[in-house]
């Protein structure tokens, strides 16, 4: 390790909440808020007199799509009475849900921080007919979507899109052996009561699907949700007042290469950089993870994953997932074992990958546990904005 | 195949000759002055030198299809469906990437690797966008 202050480790996950999770809940994106600040401050162990920092993702103003319900933080603030010492709001992208916290309570500025991510996009769906154009929130395409969406670029899909077609081109993966991706995770799901979609899918039903946008077809795309989850991070130091702390051993956040979605220069190789420096600040290996929670806007993007943090090599994911027994629940890298976005619900930015690695960690999954869980890998999102993490047991 | 529908760019000091060239149907991305680098999308700087001597270059060349889609979903009302979109690169301009549409070819015959010619065609609230025309297999120079 050097002389690397890996400061993340004087900082812990002590909470986890979540709202109802749904394809449809009929309370305001402020009411899930609250719902699952206080969840997770309860799981915790703390009381909301002992929050003084707040985060939300994304900051406000910046919604992209309908749905985007994190609500105004200072109307949480006022709501619960709270004093905070450390704030964030991120404009741009994020690269984990804790990133910012823990630096905040790794260097004294706060103690206890919430940060919570709320969705209304599957009501916002239903009311749009259909699941709504990316920026349409807004007159006009402004920073790196004005390339994309006059052209039709309309949804994140179109713009991942290409990113699929250029892998499967250079290393002769197939749909065949990709829809063990969703398939294997809908498995996941159906023992995860949260989870929105939970009825078998087969490699057949996949193979049937319709095309949204080439290569990728309905089941490869996260499910638009309702609900809101929340984490709260703390100093290490606090570990004696928690109930059930984990551990932050390391991770890290990387922007690199052109900042839109089209201009990366090598599809067939994302989230290399953030990988690559999060191993830097552990021994722990590859090998070490035993639950891999990795970002799945949609099913490309977990390729991404399994590939940059060395799970496999590159190219050799659809090999690594074909069958799904490698990255089943008893596998040797049980995957996204909350049934992941594609089927637990669009929870975005990881919020729900952090909440699952947790309870992992803790032993509190339920039906979905993972044997002696010790150390969880938890990604968010790839390209040009990537974190990567491991998180491990108290 | 109408492009008409959706959402216009917005138009900004760096973006601007860009646009106006797209309504001439000319590809302009951004030359240094100092090193001779292109790059795009525009910034007002050069990514290989960082001179801030940069002005309009035009490109003429055919392209090189780096990877593509074919959108089936309409996103919102009227959008025509299915059309394909490329990413194109040029042989002799590095550093250029330029996504649009595609036309000239029937959509699920667009490929990777497949050569195409710059153009441009009526976009959403009156810009023009980038339209790359399929070059027939075969086809002459």
């Amino acid at each position: 390790m050097g002389a690397t202050d890996v400061f993340e480790r004087r900082a812990v996950i002590s909470g986890v909440g979540q709202s109802e999770i749904g394809r449809q809940v009929d309370r305001s994106g402020f009411q899930l808020t609250l719902d699952a600040v206080l969840a997770a401050v309860e799981d915790a162990g703390l009381e909301i007199d002992d929050i003084d920092g707040l985060a939300m993702f994304p900051g406000g103003g910046t919604a992209n799509l309908p749905g985007y319900s994190n609500g105004n933080l200072y109307e949480v603030q006022d709501a619960l009475r709270i004093t905070t010492t450390w704030k964030q709001g991120l404009v741009e992208g994020m690269s984990l849900p804790f990133y910012g916290p823990a630096q905040a309570v790794a260097t004294g500025q706060a103690r206890h921080v919430v940060i919570w991510r709320t969705v209304k996009e599957g009501s916002a769906a239903r009311k749009a007919g259909g699941r709504p154009a990316y920026g349409s929130t807004k007159p006009v395409a402004e920073g790196p979507l004005a390339w994309l969406l006059p052209i039709g670029m309309l949804s994140p899909v179109c713009q991942v899109a290409p990113y699929a077609a250029r892998y499967m081109h250079e290393y002769g993966v197939t749909r065949e052996q990709l829809a063990w991706i969703p398939v294997t995770q809908r498995a996941h799901a159906a023992r995860n009561p949260r989870a929105v979609y939970r009825s078998p899918l087969t490699v057949e039903d996949y193979l049937g699907a319709r095309m949204i946008s080439t290569p990728i077809c309905l089941y490869d795309c996260d499910v638009p949700a309702d609900g809101a989850t929340a984490i709260v991070v703390s100093a290490a130091d606090t570990a004696p007042d928690l109930r059930a702390p984990v551990r932050i051993e390391a991770m890290a956040g990387v922007v690199e290469g052109r900042p839109s979605w089209e201009q990366w220069e090598d599809m067939g190789r994302v989230g290399h950089g953030a990988a690559q420096a999060m191993w830097a600040r552990t021994d722990l290996r590859p090998g070490d993870v035993d639950v891999a929670e990795l970002y799945d806007g949609f099913t490309i993007e977990c390729v991404w994953w399994l590939e940059a943090m060395g799970f496999c090599g590159t190219g050799e994911a659809g090999a690594f997932v074909e069958g799904g027994k490698r990255i089943g629940l008893d596998g040797e890298l049980p995957l996204n074992t909350w049934g992941g976005q594609l089927s637990g619900g669009r929870l975005h930015a990881s919020f729900g990958h952090t909440a699952e690695a947790v309870r992992q960690l803790r032993g509190e999954a339920g039906e979905t546990q993972v044997a002696d869980a010790e150390v969880a890998a938890v990604t968010n999102v790839g390209g040009f904005e990537a974190g990567a993490a491991l998180l491990t047991r108290w | 195949m109408d492009a008409t529908i959706g959402i216009p760019p917005a138009v900004n000091e760096e973006t601007e000759p860009f646009w106006t060239a797209a309504q001439q149907g000319r590809l302009v991305v951004e030359g240094c002055t100092a090193c001779g680098a292109e790059s795009f999308p525009p910034r007002g700087i050069c990514r290989s030198c960082r001179s801030r001597e940069t002005a309009p270059t035009e490109i003429t060349d055919r392209g090189v299809v780096y990877s593509l889609t074919v959108n089936h979903q309409r996103w919102l009302p009227d959008l025509e469906v299915p059309y394909a979109m490329v990413l194109v690169e040029f042989p002799g301009h590095p550093g250029v990437r330029v996504a649009g549409r595609l036309r000239g070819c029937d959509p699920e015959e667009a490929s990777i690797g497949m050569a195409v010619d710059i153009g441009f065609e009526p976009g959403p609230g009156g810009c023009a966008i980038p339209s790359f025309v399929a070059v027939p297999a075969g086809g002459g120079s």
